[in-house]
């Protein structure tokens, strides 16, 4: 056999073991139910509830912001971030957190946003006022 | 509808530059195809002629189509969608760059552009290997031109896009109303460059990274020459340089990104596994596992297949890493803000193809290829080069793999729409966890490997030379690795092998470059980029591992941040030091400068006994949107020094300070009680008293200017703490302009006390005028009469008067009647209503002393008797009151947190990477000399 052979086997003994070592940090996107199952860390998608409080007090707590989403099954939670609210978030189209639930409460510690583009902004800028029709 | 002012010309020839381009770019490249395939025909030469001419008008039709781009922006044609989306009216012109490539349209075309200009350079110097160079390269154009033609076929669902045209007009792609109005155009204004994207760093960054990009065309299209003429050796050796070029471009652009991202954004570090990094790292990688590759080909005919594999993936995953970044699928995973623009299925197809030339050229010529009959020794410097490029390939693998679980959910979900997406948990931790390995893989390679020599026939000889020489280099890089350990802490002992394998790579490479090579810097560009690559790896142990949050102080913070984020952040008031992990940190003001707020904060490091050791200022930025209504982003400001960085950024502001709708919503949500108060007396409030020391016709307010026709109004107060004798002076003011009235309140934000004034001021002030009612006296010059108990005395005339409401005009005859009053009380005022005469019309200015509510108008003079008429009326006691309202819990809004992190040898990363890239160029130069 040649060393290239060997090396071959080596890789491909590697590869395998890299993909059944990455298989452990993938998750699935999970709904508020199991995220209640599973107890544990997950990433939920969701929906801002727009008609639900958003609570943001910098003075009180900088880092404390509670929102409403709503996930793929309708289920609507609080969630909790720890972070400062994020620029731009009531125009957030779908919201990504991450974090465990607590008591009823999804408490998160990341957030990402999906935004609509600005070329889908079907609004034109007019010089007066800042109107927009 | 005939529509007013449009410019349409430009369009025209922007539409014709854009088909014409792309049928030159199909007729390039399929005369440079027939010019290969018949290379050994006389007409050879004429194909490549026609290929040139026809890449020739190709180029210039794409420059074209930049010029005329730039051309409607600079006019601020908003009636194109382009200008409309991307420029407004304030934009800088240093901007406009930025504005150009901001959108998919002109990131294509600045694609392109690179390409021409190579494909330029190519024609002139590739000599035997223009023909079927060009011809992918051309190939290449006329999909990357593809994107451009905004062709439409079909409809409603079975619509179908290609590409998308930049020229477009604004009313043939948004719908409007005011699309109505004939003179539209006279309405509208643009919506600008995003205010993140404007800096320097969006200058330089996109045409940096894009000649990266296009540059990898070139090692690509040699690849494909070199198997489809059958030269599968020849090509080996013009493709170096160009590869070399390719990969300390590419390197760069990247590098510029995260520099981008940790200079100016506030993302805290220069790299962090976003897929749209990883995927423009990818081909990079690959293109230098094909440049060692390459290298073993040149110096043994081993590995031919492996470099045309690695170059061809490189270009074939700079087309992928475009997909993932432009069709929207990474809308998840990642922090950057993507657009779609429905032409992932062109681009997918773009893929498709290249991947297949690729395949189809490597399964045709496979056995063809020629390789050594014998296997390479051991020993050798060819073996382990190659190992090391297979380390590489891995590396690039792994992450492709991870970053493309949104594909893999994408094409999973079309056969099984309940499948539910997976996505890695996260992903910072999970790359790093497989790269280290890759990296100390990499570091002891690249010293074992260039020790070694090409070809080794002699193995026994040079035994001992070589185990003497990486001996004393793994003492040396221990010794070093343990020394490190004094200045960093290192917790985990793969980290520490990483330590040693980044030392093991500097110290071997610079023991090749004195002993071996001795200092011939012609061949040192090698040396100089592994160096650097250890290096890199020390810095990011460093900087990565070592940073350390040093906004914190717990026993001040406490209460006011998180429990959880009291490590990371501190709150600091304006002019009220904090004190945090031996520094004292003021934020002393801050200033506006075009949608820019810049703070200023300044640390003073202190020793024990807390002496200033040094002191520096930071400035960091709040970064308004372009209407200045919110903020859109917070850009850091770092302090460098040799050995560290401080890292200083904004982590937030007062909503009422960063949004100016939150600021409306604050102020009505507010509790104000009304007060009313006579001029002098004291107001009780729960925990405060107030008491109103004048009425202001002339006020003054840090965001009020006055314009003429102004009518305002505002109060001298002062509030004060029971029990302190100092106060606060608090000055509101309300505004009536053009029937709108404006109130600008003040707050004490140590008190917690917001004042300002209802509009029943305004009828307190003037409606009180028509209420009063005068008596008139004649009075000479220090005669003194009595009025309701008040001595009055006039005091002569004075021909320069000084009245609040009176300002001079050129013209004016104004004259002040000085009068003196002594009140019931035996307490002196003085007040000079005044006589004017403006255009032969004369007007009477009352004056007026609130405290004691008596009021004076000058109704005349008579010059034969030296005498005046002052009419005094007195204000009823309960018309003085004056209102005011005023809150005691308006939250304070003279604040912001801030996030500090030390990155210790921060310096050695950035170093590391600059020599790496520094040693592909001069390798390059070398490479290119030799070719």
């Amino acid at each position: 056999m040649q060393k290239i052979h060997i090396i071959g086997l080596v890789m491909i003994a590697l590869a395998i073991g890299a993909l059944i070592s990455m298989m452990s940090d993938v998750v699935e996107y999970s709904n508020f139910q199991q995220a209640i199952d599973a107890g544990s860390r997950v990433k939920v998608v969701g929906v801002l509830s727009k008609d639900k409080p958003m609570e943001y007090n910098p003075q009180k707590d900088a880092n404390h912001f509670s929102f409403f989403i709503k996930d793929d099954q309708g289920m609507e939670k609080k969630v909790i971030l720890n972070k400062s609210k994020p620029q731009d978030f009531e125009m957030s189209e779908q919201i990504v957190v991450t974090g465990t639930m607590k008591n009823d409460n999804f408490v998160a510690d990341e957030i990402l946003l999906k935004c609509p583009s600005k070329y889908k902004d079907e609004e034109i800028q007019l010089k007066k006022e800042e109107q927009k029709i | 509808m005939e529509y007013i002012g449009e410019h349409l010309l430009p369009g025209k020839i922007g539409h014709f530059l854009i088909i014409f381009s792309f049928v030159c770019s199909i007729l390039a490249s399929l005369a440079y195809f027939f010019s290969t395939q018949r290379r050994a025909l006389p007409e050879a030469k004429g194909w490549r002629n026609i290929g040139r001419t026809a890449f020739g008008l190709h180029g210039i039709s794409v420059f074209g189509i930049i010029g005329i781009i730039f051309y409607v922006m600079t006019m601020r044609y908003y009636e194109y969608h382009y200008v409309y989306a991307h420029v407004n009216d304030d934009l800088a012109y240093k901007y406009l760059a930025s504005a150009f490539w901001e959108g998919q349209e002109g990131s294509f075309l600045l694609w392109m552009f690179w390409h021409v200009v190579l494909g330029g350079i190519l024609i002139w110097k590739a000599k035997e290997w223009e023909s079927p160079v060009l011809a992918v390269v051309a190939a290449s154009q006329v999909l990357i031109g593809s994107m451009l033609l905004g062709l439409h076929f079909g409809s409603g669902e079975w619509e179908f896009k290609i590409g998308s045209n930049p020229l477009l007009l604004l009313r043939d792609v948004m719908q409007a109303p005011v699309f109505a109005n004939a003179d539209y155009l006279s309405l509208i204004k643009g919506t600008g460059l995003n205010p993140l994207l404007q800096n320097y760093w969006m200058t330089i960054h996109p045409p940096t990274l894009f000649l990266g990009f296009a540059s990898t065309v070139v090692p690509f299209a040699y690849a494909v020459a070199g198997y489809w003429t059958k030269q599968y050796k020849a090509w080996l050796k013009p493709v170096m340089p160009w590869a070399l070029f390719s990969g300390a471009i590419l390197g760069t652009g990247i590098l510029m990104g995260g520099a981008w991202a940790y200079e100016a954004l506030s993302f805290g570090g220069y790299w962090a596994w976003d897929p749209v990094e990883n995927m423009s790292l990818v081909p990079w990688i690959l293109l230098i596992g094909g440049i060692h590759t390459n290298l073993i080909a040149r110096n043994t005919g081993y590995s031919i297949k492996s470099t045309y594999l690695f170059y061809s993936l490189c270009f074939v995953f700079i087309l992928y890493s475009t997909f993932l970044t432009r069709s929207g699928i990474l809308g998840e995973t990642s922090v950057h803000a993507f657009t779609e623009m429905g032409l992932e299925n062109q681009l997918l197809l773009l893929i498709l193809f290249f991947l297949g030339i690729t395949l189809y050229q490597f399964i045709k010529n496979y056995s063809k290829v020629p390789a050594p009959e014998k296997e390479e020794a051991t020993p050798s410097k060819e073996f382990w080069m190659f190992i090391g490029s297979l380390v590489l390939f891995f590396s690039a693998i792994l992450i492709t793999v991870s970053t493309s679980l949104p594909v893999y959910n994408k094409i999973v979900e079309l056969f099984n729409p309940e499948h539910i997406a997976v996505t890695i948990q996260d992903p910072v931790e999970h790359h790093n966890k497989f790269q280290l390995w890759i990296a100390v893989l990499i570091g002891v390679l690249s010293g074992c490997a260039q020790l070694l020599r090409f070809k080794e026939r002699n193995w026994k000889s040079y035994m001992s030379k070589y185990l003497k020489h990486i001996g004393g280099v793994i003492l040396v890089a221990g010794v070093l690795t343990f020394l490190t350990n004094y200045w960093l802490t290192i917790v985990a002992w793969q980290h520490q092998l990483l330590l040693f394998a980044g030392l093991f790579g500097v110290l071997a490479n610079l023991d090749y470059l004195i002993n071996f090579i001795k200092f011939n810097l012609k061949i040192a560009g090698s040396s100089f980029a592994h160096i650097g690559f250890g290096f890199m790896i020390l810095g990011a142990i460093a900087s990565g591992l070592n940073k350390q949050h040093i906004s914190s102080n717990r026993f001040a913070q406490k209460g006011l941040l998180d429990e959880k984020l009291l490590d990371t952040n501190v709150l600091i008031f304006k002019d009220m030091p904090m004190y945090m992990s031996g520094y004292r940190v003021t934020y002393t003001n801050d200033t506006m400068i075009g949608n820019e707020r810049i703070f200023n904060i300044d640390y003073e490091k202190l020793d024990k006994d807390g002496n200033v050791l040094n002191s520096f200022s930071v400035k960091p930025v709040a970064l308004y949107n372009n209407k200045l209504t919110k903020v859109a982003a917070y850009n850091p400001s770092t302090k460098h020094f040799l050995h560290k960085d401080i890292f200083t950024h904004i982590a937030n502001l007062p909503e009422v300070e960063a949004d100016i709708e939150a600021r409306h919503a604050r102020e009505d949500s507010l509790k104000f009680i009304s007060y009313s108060s006579m001029l002098g007396d004291t107001i009780f409030m729960d925990k405060f008293f107030a008491i109103i020391e004048d009425i202001n016709r002339d006020p003054k307010h840090e965001e009020y200017e006055r314009e003429a026709d102004d009518i305002a109004i505002g109060l001298k107060m002062v509030v004060k703490r029971p029990g302190f004798e100092q106060g606060w002076n608090a000055e509101p003011m309300l505004l009536l302009r053009k029937n709108m009235v404006y109130s600008y309140p003040t707050q004490i934000n140590d008190l917690g006390v917001r004042v300002k004034l209802p509009e029943e001021i305004f009828a307190r002030v003037f409606d009180m005028n028509q209420k009063l009612k005068f008596t008139d006296f004649t009075l000479k010059e220090g005669e003194e009469i009595n009025f309701n108990g008040s001595k009055i005395v006039f005091k002569g005339f004075n021909t320069e008067p000084n009245n609040p409401e009176y300002t001079k005009q050129e013209g004016d005859i104004a004259v002040g009647a000085k009068l003196n009053i002594q009140d019931p009380d035996g307490k002196p005022w003085y007040t000079e209503p005044i006589y004017l005469i403006r255009g032969n019309q004369p007007y009477n200015l009352k004056d007026q002393v609130e405290e004691i509510g008596l009021h004076f108008i000058f109704q005349e003079i008579d010059p034969n008797n030296q005498t005046v008429k002052i009419g005094v009326a007195q204000a009823e006691q309960s018309e003085r009151a004056i209102p005011v309202e005023m809150t005691e819990d308006a939250l304070r809004s003279d604040y912001l947190v801030l996030e500090t992190i030390v990155f210790p040898g921060i310096n050695f990363f950035w170093m590391g990477t600059i020599m790496m890239m520094l040693g592909l160029a001069a390798s390059m130069i070398n490479r290119r000399r030799q070719a």
